[in-house]
C-alpha cells in the first residue's frame, strides 16, 4: 500500500515536471542583463571573433551602457530566426547581419526603429556613404530603417593561366569577348562526344536567390545600376534586361555554360572543369585554402553589353544594421552602432572577416591602403564597391525574384520562350503582383 | 475518492497536453488563417474567401497536383510490381536470403535527404554515373533532372528504390500466409508457375497489395524532399509537388493565409482519394 502511494507521487511529479519544461521552453529566453543592450551578429567564426572584439572594446569604455553580445541562434537560415525572433517579440536590441531586401517589410510591420528619428544618425551616414546610397536605404514610407554596414560585391572570378592558355590576354569584358573566349576553352577533353569543360558556371535552380549570381548583376551591370521595381511598379522591361537574358541564354544554347548542377561535386572553378564563375570575395578565403599549386585568379567587372557606356556597378550583397523596436533605449544603441562602424573598426572588419565595409572612397582612404597593399584582390572589389547597388525598395521582393527566375528558367535555361517574351511576361506577373497587393 | 478519479486524467494529460498543443491547435489555427491574409510579422487580415478564390485561378498550384498524380501513377505500379517480384524472388530458398533481405531494407532507413543528394550525383548529366553507363553502350545521355519530360519519371525512380525495401516485408508477410497445400494442389493438376502466381498468389494477397497502394499513395501525396532538394520544383515546374508548392507559398513568401488554404484544400483530396480507396478494400472483402 506504502509503495503503490509512493509510485503515484512520483509519477505525478514526473508529469508536473514534464508540463513545467513544456511551459518554461514557452517563455522568452532573450532575457538582458539589467540595463544592457542585446545585440546579435552572424554566426559564422570571423564574424563572431569580430563582435566580440567590438563588444568587449565598447564595455571597457561604456560600463553605464552595457552591450551583450550572442550570435544569430543557429537555424536553417538567419533569416528565419530573425523572423521567429519578431513573432515570438524576442528580437535583439541591435542585428548586424540583416539582408537589405527583408528590411521594407519589418518596416511596413513597425518593428523597426526609424533611424533618422536618432540625434546624429543624418549627419553620420552622409559622411559615411553616397546620396545614391542613402537614397538607395530609405524606405517607401521616407524614413531610414537601416545602417550600411558591409558588401560583397559579386564580379567576375577568372583563373589567368587557363585564358593565357586559349590565347586570351584580356579578361572578356563585353558579351562579344565572352562568346569569343568561351568558344575557345570550351572541350570534350574526354572525347566521348560532349562538352565537359565550359567557361562559366552558374546554378540552374529556379530559386529566387539564385539570381543575385547571374541576372541580377548582370542586370545592373548593362543598366548602370538601374531599378528592377520603382514606386510599385516593374521597370526591368527594358533593353538592358533583354540583353542580359539573350547573353545567358546563347551561353547555355552554344553549351559555354553548363545544363547540370556542379555544386555537388569538388569545386569546378579550382579543377579547371570552368575558367570563370561570377561570385564575392568570400571565395578568396576558400580559393586560397584549396587552390592546387599553379592555379593563379583574378577578378574583374562584370561582362556588359558590347555597346555599353559608363561605369560598370554590380549587385553588392549588402548586409546592413537594424535596430528593433524592442529596444528600451535607441539612442544607446545608435551610440554602439557608430562606434562599431567607426574607421578603425571599419579596418578590423575587413581584416578579420575579408568582407568590406560599405564606405564611400574605400580605396583610397589612407587607413585602408596597408591592408590593400597586403591583399590585392581586395583592392579590386573595394574599387568595384563604389558602383554597386542593393536590392530595390519593395516588400515583396522574394517574390519579384521568383517571377523574374520563372521567366528566366523558360527563356536562358530552356529557350522556350524569347528573351523580349520572357522579360515582359516577368514584369507583367510583377505588376499584378503589386496590384495584388494593394487590393 | 476525488483522488482516484483525478488520477487517471492525470496520467494522460501529458499526451493530452501534447495533442492540443501540437494538433488540435495547430488544425484549427490553419483552418482560421484560411480566411485572412497573413505574413508572420504584420497583424492578421480578413480576407473571407479570397484565399480560396485565388487557389482555382492558381495554374502552378494546379499544375503541382498533376505533377503529384504523375509521380503516383509512376510510382505505385513501379513500387508494386519490384517489390512483388523481390518478395517472391526473397520468399524462395535461394543463397543468402538473409542478406538480401536486410540489403533490400536497408535505404528505408536510411536518411532521405542522404539518399537523395546521393542519387544527385547518379543522375548528373556529365558526371553521373547513369549516363557514363549509357555512353559506354552507345546510347545517348539522359537530362535525368535537367529535362522537364524526365525529371518527375528519374524522382519516381529514386522513391521505389528507397521505399521498395519497406513493401518487400509487407509481401513477404503476406506471401507467408498462402496455405502451401494450395500450391500442391495446383501442382497436381498441373499448373504452370505463372497459372499459380496468377491463380493463387494474386488473389491470396490481394489485401496485402490494397495495403500498399493506400500507403504508397499516402507516402506520395507527402512528397517534399525529393524536388526539394534534387530539382527545387523544376526544371519548368516539372517536378513541383503539391506539398513543395504549400511549403514554398508558406516559408518562401510567407503567404500563411494562401499556404494553409492550399494546405486544407489537398488534405480534403488526400481524405477523399483514401475513402475511395477504402471503398474498395470493403468492397473486395
Amino acid at each position: 500500500m506504502k509503495r503503490s502511494y509512493y509510485y503515484k507521487n512520483i509519477i505525478l511529479l514526473i508529469i508536473l515536471a514534464v508540463i513545467l519544461i513544456a511551459l518554461n521552453s514557452c517563455g522568452n529566453k532573450n532575457e538582458r542583463k539589467g540595463d544592457s543592450l542585446i545585440y546579435w551578429s552572424s554566426n559564422n567564426t570571423q564574424e563572431i571573433e569580430f563582435a566580440n572584439y567590438i563588444t568587449e572594446g565598447w564595455n571597457k569604455n561604456n560600463p553605464q551602457q552595457k552591450v551583450t553580445f550572442q550570435p544569430v541562434p543557429e537555424g536553417q537560415s538567419s533569416e528565419e530566426i530573425i523572423l521567429a525572433a519578431v513573432v515570438g517579440n524576442t528580437t535583439p536590441d541591435i542585428y548586424s547581419n540583416m539582408w537589405q531586401g527583408d528590411v521594407e517589410a519589418y518596416a511596413e510591420s513597425g518593428v523597426l526603429v526609424a533611424l533618422d528619428t536618432l540625434a546624429g544618425f543624418l549627419d553620420f551616414i552622409s559622411t559615411r556613404c553616397d546620396s545614391s546610397v542613402i537614397t538607395e536605404i530609405t524606405s517607401e514610407d521616407g524614413h531610414i530603417y537601416q545602417i550600411p554596414w558591409k558588401i560583397n560585391p559579386i564580379m567576375l572570378m577568372y583563373n589567368i593561366n587557363s585564358l593565357k592558355d586559349i590565347g586570351v590576354n584580356k579578361v572578356p569584358s563585353n558579351y562579344g569577348e565572352f562568346f569569343s573566349a568561351s568558344a575557345k576553352y570550351q572541350k570534350d577533353t574526354d572525347g566521348d562526344g560532349y562538352i565537359d569543360r565550359w567557361f562559366g558556371y552558374s546554378e540552374v535552380l529556379v530559386t529566387w536567390w539564385q539570381r543575385f549570381f547571374d541576372f541580377y548583376p548582370l542586370y545592373l551591370a548593362a543598366s548602370n545600376g538601374a531599378n528592377l521595381v520603382k514606386n510599385n511598379k516593374a521597370v526591368f522591361n527594358n533593353e538592358y534586361a533583354v540583353q542580359v537574358f539573350k547573353f545567358l541564354r546563347e551561353m547555355y544554347e552554344k553549351k559555354y555554360f553548363p545544363m547540370e548542377r556542379l555544386s555537388a561535386r569538388q569545386d569546378p572553378f579550382l579543377t579547371e572543369v570552368i575558367s570563370t564563375r561570377f561570385t564575392g570575395p568570400w571565395e578568396i578565403i576558400h580559393a586560397e585554402k584549396y587552390k592546387p599549386k599553379g592555379l593563379e585568379y583574378s577578378f574583374a567587372p562584370m561582362p556588359v553589353p558590347n555597346n555599353h557606356v559608363g561605369p560598370v556597378y554590380t549587385y553588392g550583397d549588402p548586409k546592413n544594421i537594424v535596430i528593433f523596436n524592442t529596444c528600451p533605449n535607441p539612442q544607446s544603441a545608435w551610440e554602439f552602432i557608430k562606434y562599431m562602424i567607426e574607421e578603425k573598426n571599419d579596418l578590423k572588419l575587413l581584416e578579420m572577416t575579408m568582407q568590406l565595409p560599405r564606405r564611400k572612397h574605400i580605396e583610397i582612404n589612407p587607413i585602408f591602403q596597408e591592408f590593400f597593399k597586403s591583399n590585392p584582390k581586395m583592392k579590386i572589389f573595394a574599387e568595384q564597391g563604389n558602383y554597386v547597388r542593393g536590392t530595390d525598395t519593395a516588400p515583396v521582393l522574394k517574390e519579384v525574384f521568383d517571377l523574374i527566375s520563372q521567366e528566366y528558367e523558360a527563356c536562358v535555361i530552356y529557350g522556350i520562350k524569347t528573351p523580349e517574351e520572357a522579360v515582359a511576361a516577368a514584369a507583367e506577373a510583377v505588376d499584378l503582383l503589386f496590384i495584388d497587393k494593394a487590393k | 475518492m476525488l483522488k482516484k478519479q483525478l488520477t487517471p486524467y492525470l496520467l494522460v494529460s501529458p499526451y493530452l497536453l501534447h495533442l492540443a498543443v501540437f494538433v488540435a491547435f495547430p488544425v484549427v489555427f490553419s483552418i482560421v488563417l484560411t480566411f485572412h491574409k497573413w505574413n508572420i510579422i504584420s497583424p492578421m487580415e480578413y480576407v473571407g474567401l479570397t484565399n480560396y478564390v485565388r487557389l482555382f485561378k492558381d495554374a502552378t498550384f494546379l499544375k503541382s497536383l498533376i505533377n503529384t498524380c504523375i509521380f503516383l501513377a509512376i510510382h505505385i505500379p513501379l513500387q508494386i510490381i519490384v517489390a512483388l517480384f523481390l518478395a517472391e524472388v526473397l520468399n524462395q530458398k535461394i543463397k543468402f536470403r538473409g542478406f538480401f533481405r536486410a540489403a533490400f531494407f536497408l535505404p528505408v532507413i536510411v536518411s532521405g535527404v542522404v539518399v537523395t543528394i546521393l542519387w544527385q550525383q547518379l543522375f548528373g548529366y556529365d558526371s553521373g554515373m547513369f549516363n557514363r553507363l549509357l555512353v559506354t553502350i552507345g546510347l545517348d545521355k539522359i537530362g535525368w533532372l535537367t529535362d522537364p519530360n524526365v525529371a518527375m519519371t528519374s524522382i519516381a525512380l529514386m522513391a521505389t528504390w528507397k521505399n521498395v525495401g519497406l513493401y518487400i516485408v509487407l509481401f513477404l508477410v503476406g506471401l507467408q500466409t498462402v496455405p502451401a497445400h494450395y500450391y500442391e494442389a495446383a501442382e497436381l493438376e498441373g499448373a504452370t508457375h505463372t497459372q499459380k502466381f496468377f491463380k493463387i498468389t494474386l488473389p491470396m494477397i490481394n489485401p496485402t497489395i490494397f495495403m500498399v497502394v493506400i500507403l504508397s499513395t499516402i507516402g506520395g501525396f507527402s512528397l517534399f524532399i525529393e524536388p526539394y532538394i534534387m530539382t527545387g520544383g523544376g526544371p519548368l515546374n516539372s517536378t513541383i509537388s503539391a506539398v513543395l508548392y504549400i511549403y514554398k507559398q508558406g516559408f518562401f513568401y510567407y503567404h500563411m493565409g494562401y499556404s494553409a488554404t492550399l494546405g486544407f484544400f489537398f488534405a480534403m483530396i488526400i481524405l477523399l482519394v483514401v475513402m475511395i480507396q477504402k471503398r474498395f478494400v470493403e468492397k473486395d472483402k
